[in-house]
Protein backbone atom coordinates (compact mmCIF):
# COMPACT_ATOMS: atom_id res chain seq x y z
CA UNK A 1 0.00 0.00 0.00
CA UNK A 2 1.48 3.32 -1.02
CA UNK A 3 1.69 6.10 1.50
CA UNK A 4 -0.99 8.67 0.86
CA UNK A 5 0.11 12.24 1.02
CA UNK A 6 -2.05 15.30 1.02
CA UNK A 7 -1.48 18.92 1.96
CA UNK A 8 -4.51 19.27 4.20
CA UNK A 9 -4.90 16.31 6.46
CA UNK A 10 -8.51 15.28 6.71
CA UNK A 11 -10.60 12.46 8.04
CA UNK A 12 -12.30 10.87 5.05
CA UNK A 13 -15.32 8.69 4.43
CA UNK A 14 -14.48 5.99 1.93
CA UNK A 15 -15.87 2.54 2.41
CA UNK A 16 -13.88 1.27 -0.59
CA UNK A 17 -10.54 2.33 0.92
CA UNK A 18 -7.91 -0.42 0.94
CA UNK A 19 -7.43 0.46 4.62
CA UNK A 20 -10.59 -1.60 5.28
CA UNK A 21 -8.99 -4.75 3.84
CA UNK A 22 -8.87 -7.11 6.84
CA UNK A 23 -6.85 -9.82 5.12
CA UNK A 24 -3.99 -11.05 7.30
CA UNK A 25 -5.03 -8.91 10.27
CA UNK A 26 -5.51 -10.14 13.82
CA UNK A 27 -8.89 -9.63 15.43
CA UNK A 28 -10.07 -9.05 18.99
CA UNK A 29 -13.50 -8.23 20.38
CA UNK A 30 -14.00 -6.30 23.62
CA UNK A 31 -16.95 -5.29 25.77
CA UNK A 32 -17.35 -1.54 26.13
CA UNK A 33 -15.68 -1.12 29.51
CA UNK A 34 -14.11 2.30 29.93
CA UNK A 35 -11.91 1.09 32.80
CA UNK A 36 -10.32 -1.52 30.54
CA UNK A 37 -9.37 0.67 27.57
CA UNK A 38 -5.66 0.82 28.36
CA UNK A 39 -5.60 -2.90 29.11
CA UNK A 40 -7.28 -3.71 25.77
CA UNK A 41 -4.79 -1.44 24.07
CA UNK A 42 -1.85 -3.27 25.65
CA UNK A 43 -3.23 -6.62 24.43
CA UNK A 44 -3.15 -5.23 20.90
CA UNK A 45 0.09 -3.30 20.98
CA UNK A 46 2.05 -6.26 22.36
CA UNK A 47 2.00 -7.64 18.80
CA UNK A 48 3.94 -4.61 17.54
CA UNK A 49 7.71 -4.84 17.08
CA UNK A 50 9.65 -2.52 19.43
CA UNK A 51 11.02 -0.53 16.46
CA UNK A 52 7.65 1.14 15.85
CA UNK A 53 6.46 1.62 19.43
CA UNK A 54 8.35 4.92 19.87
CA UNK A 55 8.38 4.35 23.64
CA UNK A 56 4.60 4.40 23.98
CA UNK A 57 3.36 6.73 21.27
CA UNK A 58 1.82 3.87 19.25
CA UNK A 59 0.06 2.62 22.39
CA UNK A 60 -1.26 6.08 23.14
CA UNK A 61 -2.58 6.62 19.62
CA UNK A 62 -4.30 3.22 19.58
CA UNK A 63 -5.88 3.85 22.99
CA UNK A 64 -7.46 7.07 21.68
CA UNK A 65 -9.20 5.23 18.84
CA UNK A 66 -10.44 2.49 21.15
CA UNK A 67 -11.58 5.09 23.67
CA UNK A 68 -13.59 6.90 21.00
CA UNK A 69 -15.30 3.61 20.07
CA UNK A 70 -16.05 2.63 23.69
CA UNK A 71 -17.12 6.06 24.89
CA UNK A 72 -18.49 8.05 21.97
CA UNK A 73 -19.55 5.10 19.82
CA UNK A 74 -20.99 2.68 22.36
CA UNK A 75 -21.56 5.16 25.22
CA UNK A 76 -19.84 2.72 27.62
CA UNK A 77 -22.75 0.27 27.18
CA UNK A 78 -21.33 -3.10 28.31
CA UNK A 79 -23.80 -4.90 26.03
CA UNK A 80 -22.11 -3.32 23.03
CA UNK A 81 -18.83 -4.53 21.62
CA UNK A 82 -15.81 -3.01 20.00
CA UNK A 83 -14.12 -5.04 17.27
CA UNK A 84 -10.48 -4.36 16.54
CA UNK A 85 -8.46 -5.69 13.60
CA UNK A 86 -4.74 -4.96 13.66
CA UNK A 87 -1.51 -5.65 11.89
CA UNK A 88 2.03 -4.49 12.62
CA UNK A 89 5.47 -4.80 11.10
CA UNK A 90 8.71 -2.83 11.38
CA UNK A 91 7.42 -0.50 8.69
CA UNK A 92 3.68 -0.24 9.35
CA UNK A 93 0.87 -0.16 11.88
CA UNK A 94 -2.72 -0.70 10.74
CA UNK A 95 -5.88 -0.74 12.77
CA UNK A 96 -9.60 -1.08 12.08
CA UNK A 97 -11.95 -0.30 14.96
CA UNK A 98 -15.69 -0.84 14.74
CA UNK A 99 -18.30 0.01 17.36
CA UNK A 100 -22.07 -0.49 17.56
CA UNK A 101 -22.93 3.18 17.79
CA UNK A 102 -24.64 5.70 15.55
CA UNK A 103 -21.44 6.84 13.90
CA UNK A 104 -19.28 9.99 14.00
CA UNK A 105 -21.94 12.40 12.74
CA UNK A 106 -19.88 15.56 13.16
CA UNK A 107 -17.04 14.38 10.92
CA UNK A 108 -17.37 17.14 8.31
CA UNK A 109 -17.64 19.75 11.04
CA UNK A 110 -14.51 18.33 12.64
CA UNK A 111 -12.56 18.69 9.38
CA UNK A 112 -13.62 22.34 9.12
CA UNK A 113 -12.68 22.95 12.75
CA UNK A 114 -9.28 21.33 12.26
CA UNK A 115 -8.67 23.42 9.14
CA UNK A 116 -9.22 26.64 11.12
CA UNK A 117 -7.07 25.31 13.92
CA UNK A 118 -4.23 24.56 11.51
CA UNK A 119 -4.57 28.03 10.05
CA UNK A 120 -4.01 29.53 13.52
CA UNK A 121 -1.04 27.26 14.09
CA UNK A 122 0.49 28.15 10.73
CA UNK A 123 0.22 31.84 11.58
CA UNK A 124 1.37 31.14 15.15
CA UNK A 125 -1.76 32.96 16.28
CA UNK A 126 -2.15 31.36 19.69
CA UNK A 127 -4.74 33.86 20.91
CA UNK A 128 -7.08 32.82 18.11
CA UNK A 129 -6.05 29.18 18.46
CA UNK A 130 -7.49 29.16 22.00
CA UNK A 131 -10.92 28.96 20.31
CA UNK A 132 -9.91 25.76 18.54
CA UNK A 133 -8.14 23.75 21.21
CA UNK A 134 -11.06 21.41 21.90
CA UNK A 135 -13.70 20.03 19.56
CA UNK A 136 -16.68 19.51 21.84
CA UNK A 137 -20.25 18.62 20.94
CA UNK A 138 -23.55 18.23 22.83
CA UNK A 139 -22.40 14.64 23.39
CA UNK A 140 -19.25 15.72 25.25
CA UNK A 141 -18.96 15.63 29.03
CA UNK A 142 -16.58 17.35 31.42
CA UNK A 143 -14.07 14.54 31.02
CA UNK A 144 -13.82 14.99 27.27
CA UNK A 145 -10.85 16.95 26.10
CA UNK A 146 -11.83 16.99 22.42
CA UNK A 147 -8.25 17.02 21.14
CA UNK A 148 -7.43 13.35 20.42
CA UNK A 149 -8.13 13.50 16.70
CA UNK A 150 -5.92 16.54 16.10
CA UNK A 151 -2.90 14.41 16.99
CA UNK A 152 -4.34 11.29 15.36
CA UNK A 153 -4.68 12.94 11.95
CA UNK A 154 -0.99 13.89 12.13
CA UNK A 155 0.20 10.58 13.55
CA UNK A 156 -1.65 8.21 11.16
CA UNK A 157 0.23 9.30 8.05
CA UNK A 158 -1.41 6.59 5.95
CA UNK A 159 -4.82 8.12 6.60
CA UNK A 160 -7.91 7.96 8.81
CA UNK A 161 -10.94 6.65 6.93
CA UNK A 162 -14.49 5.99 8.08
CA UNK A 163 -17.13 3.70 6.58
CA UNK A 164 -20.40 5.19 5.34
CA UNK A 165 -22.15 4.70 8.68
CA UNK A 166 -19.09 6.29 10.37
CA UNK A 167 -19.01 3.69 13.15
CA UNK A 168 -15.95 1.95 11.76
CA UNK A 169 -12.59 3.64 11.34
CA UNK A 170 -9.44 2.39 9.62
CA UNK A 171 -6.04 3.97 10.20
CA UNK A 172 -2.52 3.36 8.97
CA UNK A 173 0.92 4.62 9.81
CA UNK A 174 4.03 3.89 7.79
CA UNK A 175 7.49 4.05 9.33
CA UNK A 176 10.71 4.70 7.46
CA UNK A 177 12.89 1.63 7.02
CA UNK A 178 15.79 1.82 9.43
CA UNK A 179 19.20 0.57 8.35
CA UNK A 180 20.34 -2.21 10.59
CA UNK A 181 23.56 -3.92 11.49
CA UNK A 182 27.13 -2.85 11.66
CA UNK A 183 28.66 -0.63 9.09
CA UNK A 184 31.50 -2.40 7.28
CA UNK A 185 34.66 -0.43 6.88
CA UNK B 1 -0.28 9.03 38.99
CA UNK B 2 1.01 10.88 42.01
CA UNK B 3 1.26 14.62 42.53
CA UNK B 4 3.60 16.43 44.88
CA UNK B 5 3.78 20.15 45.51
CA UNK B 6 6.86 22.18 46.35
CA UNK B 7 7.20 25.90 46.85
CA UNK B 8 9.93 28.33 45.91
CA UNK B 9 9.08 31.77 47.29
CA UNK B 10 5.71 32.56 45.67
CA UNK B 11 6.10 29.92 42.94
CA UNK B 12 4.41 26.54 43.37
CA UNK B 13 5.98 23.57 41.63
CA UNK B 14 3.59 20.73 40.85
CA UNK B 15 5.59 17.54 40.28
CA UNK B 16 3.62 14.87 38.49
CA UNK B 17 4.71 11.24 38.69
CA UNK B 18 3.39 8.47 36.43
CA UNK B 19 0.88 8.41 33.59
CA UNK B 20 -1.38 11.39 32.83
CA UNK B 21 -4.26 9.59 31.21
CA UNK B 22 -8.05 9.31 30.92
CA UNK B 23 -8.25 7.80 34.40
CA UNK B 24 -6.54 10.53 36.37
CA UNK B 25 -6.17 13.71 34.30
CA UNK B 26 -9.02 15.24 36.32
CA UNK B 27 -6.93 15.07 39.49
CA UNK B 28 -4.62 17.68 37.98
CA UNK B 29 -7.56 19.96 37.09
CA UNK B 30 -9.05 19.61 40.58
CA UNK B 31 -5.76 20.32 42.30
CA UNK B 32 -5.13 23.47 40.29
CA UNK B 33 -8.69 24.65 40.95
CA UNK B 34 -8.05 24.28 44.67
CA UNK B 35 -4.79 26.19 44.37
CA UNK B 36 -6.46 28.96 42.35
CA UNK B 37 -8.96 29.41 45.18
CA UNK B 38 -6.02 29.92 47.54
CA UNK B 39 -4.93 32.73 45.24
CA UNK B 40 -1.67 31.12 44.24
CA UNK B 41 -0.45 33.04 41.20
CA UNK B 42 2.69 31.33 39.91
CA UNK B 43 2.75 27.71 38.79
CA UNK B 44 5.22 25.26 37.37
CA UNK B 45 3.97 21.89 36.15
CA UNK B 46 6.93 19.54 36.11
CA UNK B 47 6.55 16.60 33.71
CA UNK B 48 10.01 15.17 34.35
CA UNK B 49 8.53 11.95 35.71
CA UNK B 50 5.71 11.57 33.20
CA UNK B 51 6.39 9.06 30.42
CA UNK B 52 2.85 8.73 29.13
CA UNK B 53 0.25 11.34 28.31
CA UNK B 54 -2.95 10.92 26.34
CA UNK B 55 -5.55 13.38 25.03
CA UNK B 56 -7.12 13.64 28.49
CA UNK B 57 -3.76 14.60 29.96
CA UNK B 58 -3.32 17.15 27.18
CA UNK B 59 -6.86 18.33 27.92
CA UNK B 60 -5.95 18.85 31.58
CA UNK B 61 -2.93 20.95 30.57
CA UNK B 62 -5.11 23.02 28.21
CA UNK B 63 -7.64 23.50 31.00
CA UNK B 64 -5.00 24.62 33.50
CA UNK B 65 -3.38 26.92 30.93
CA UNK B 66 -6.73 28.58 30.13
CA UNK B 67 -7.97 28.91 33.72
CA UNK B 68 -4.72 30.54 34.84
CA UNK B 69 -4.58 32.81 31.82
CA UNK B 70 -8.12 34.04 32.46
CA UNK B 71 -7.04 35.14 35.93
CA UNK B 72 -3.70 36.63 34.88
CA UNK B 73 -1.91 33.91 36.77
CA UNK B 74 1.25 32.45 35.27
CA UNK B 75 2.22 28.91 34.30
CA UNK B 76 5.31 27.24 32.92
CA UNK B 77 5.27 23.61 31.85
CA UNK B 78 8.74 22.11 32.24
CA UNK B 79 10.74 18.99 31.37
CA UNK B 80 8.64 18.23 28.32
CA UNK B 81 10.41 15.31 26.69
CA UNK B 82 10.14 11.87 25.08
CA UNK B 83 6.70 10.72 24.00
CA UNK B 84 5.04 13.49 26.06
CA UNK B 85 6.80 16.02 23.84
CA UNK B 86 5.77 14.07 20.75
CA UNK B 87 2.09 14.10 21.73
CA UNK B 88 2.21 17.86 22.42
CA UNK B 89 3.92 18.36 19.05
CA UNK B 90 1.38 16.20 17.20
CA UNK B 91 -1.43 18.18 18.84
CA UNK B 92 0.38 21.34 17.68
CA UNK B 93 0.44 22.88 21.13
CA UNK B 94 4.12 23.73 21.27
CA UNK B 95 3.93 27.52 21.17
CA UNK B 96 0.43 27.53 22.62
CA UNK B 97 1.69 26.30 25.96
CA UNK B 98 4.38 28.25 27.76
CA UNK B 99 7.12 25.72 28.05
CA UNK B 100 10.47 26.16 29.80
CA UNK B 101 13.30 23.59 29.69
CA UNK B 102 13.76 22.92 33.41
CA UNK B 103 12.28 23.77 36.81
CA UNK B 104 15.14 26.19 37.30
CA UNK B 105 14.37 27.97 34.01
CA UNK B 106 10.68 28.07 34.90
CA UNK B 107 11.48 29.65 38.27
CA UNK B 108 13.75 32.22 36.60
CA UNK B 109 11.05 33.23 34.09
CA UNK B 110 8.29 33.46 36.70
CA UNK B 111 10.52 35.36 39.16
CA UNK B 112 11.19 37.99 36.50
CA UNK B 113 7.43 38.40 36.00
CA UNK B 114 6.86 38.63 39.73
CA UNK B 115 9.38 41.47 40.07
CA UNK B 116 8.23 43.51 37.10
Amino acid sequence: MAEEKSEIKEIRVDEASPLFDKKGMFHKRFKSDFRQIRYFTLLIVQKAPPEIKEINLLEQQISEIIKNAVKHGNHNDPKKHVDVWYSFSETHARLIVQDEGEGFKRLEEWNEFNKKRNECFKNQNFEEMAKYVSFLTEDSDENDSGNALFAAVEYWNGGIVFNKKKNCVAVAKYFPVKRRGLKLE
Amino acid sequence: MEIKIRRYESIYIVDIYGDMDMYNANDVKNLINTMIKKDIRYYIINLDNVDYIDSSGIGALIYVHSELKKRNMALRIVNVKGSVKKVIELTKLIGFFQIAPTVKDGIAELSRMNRS
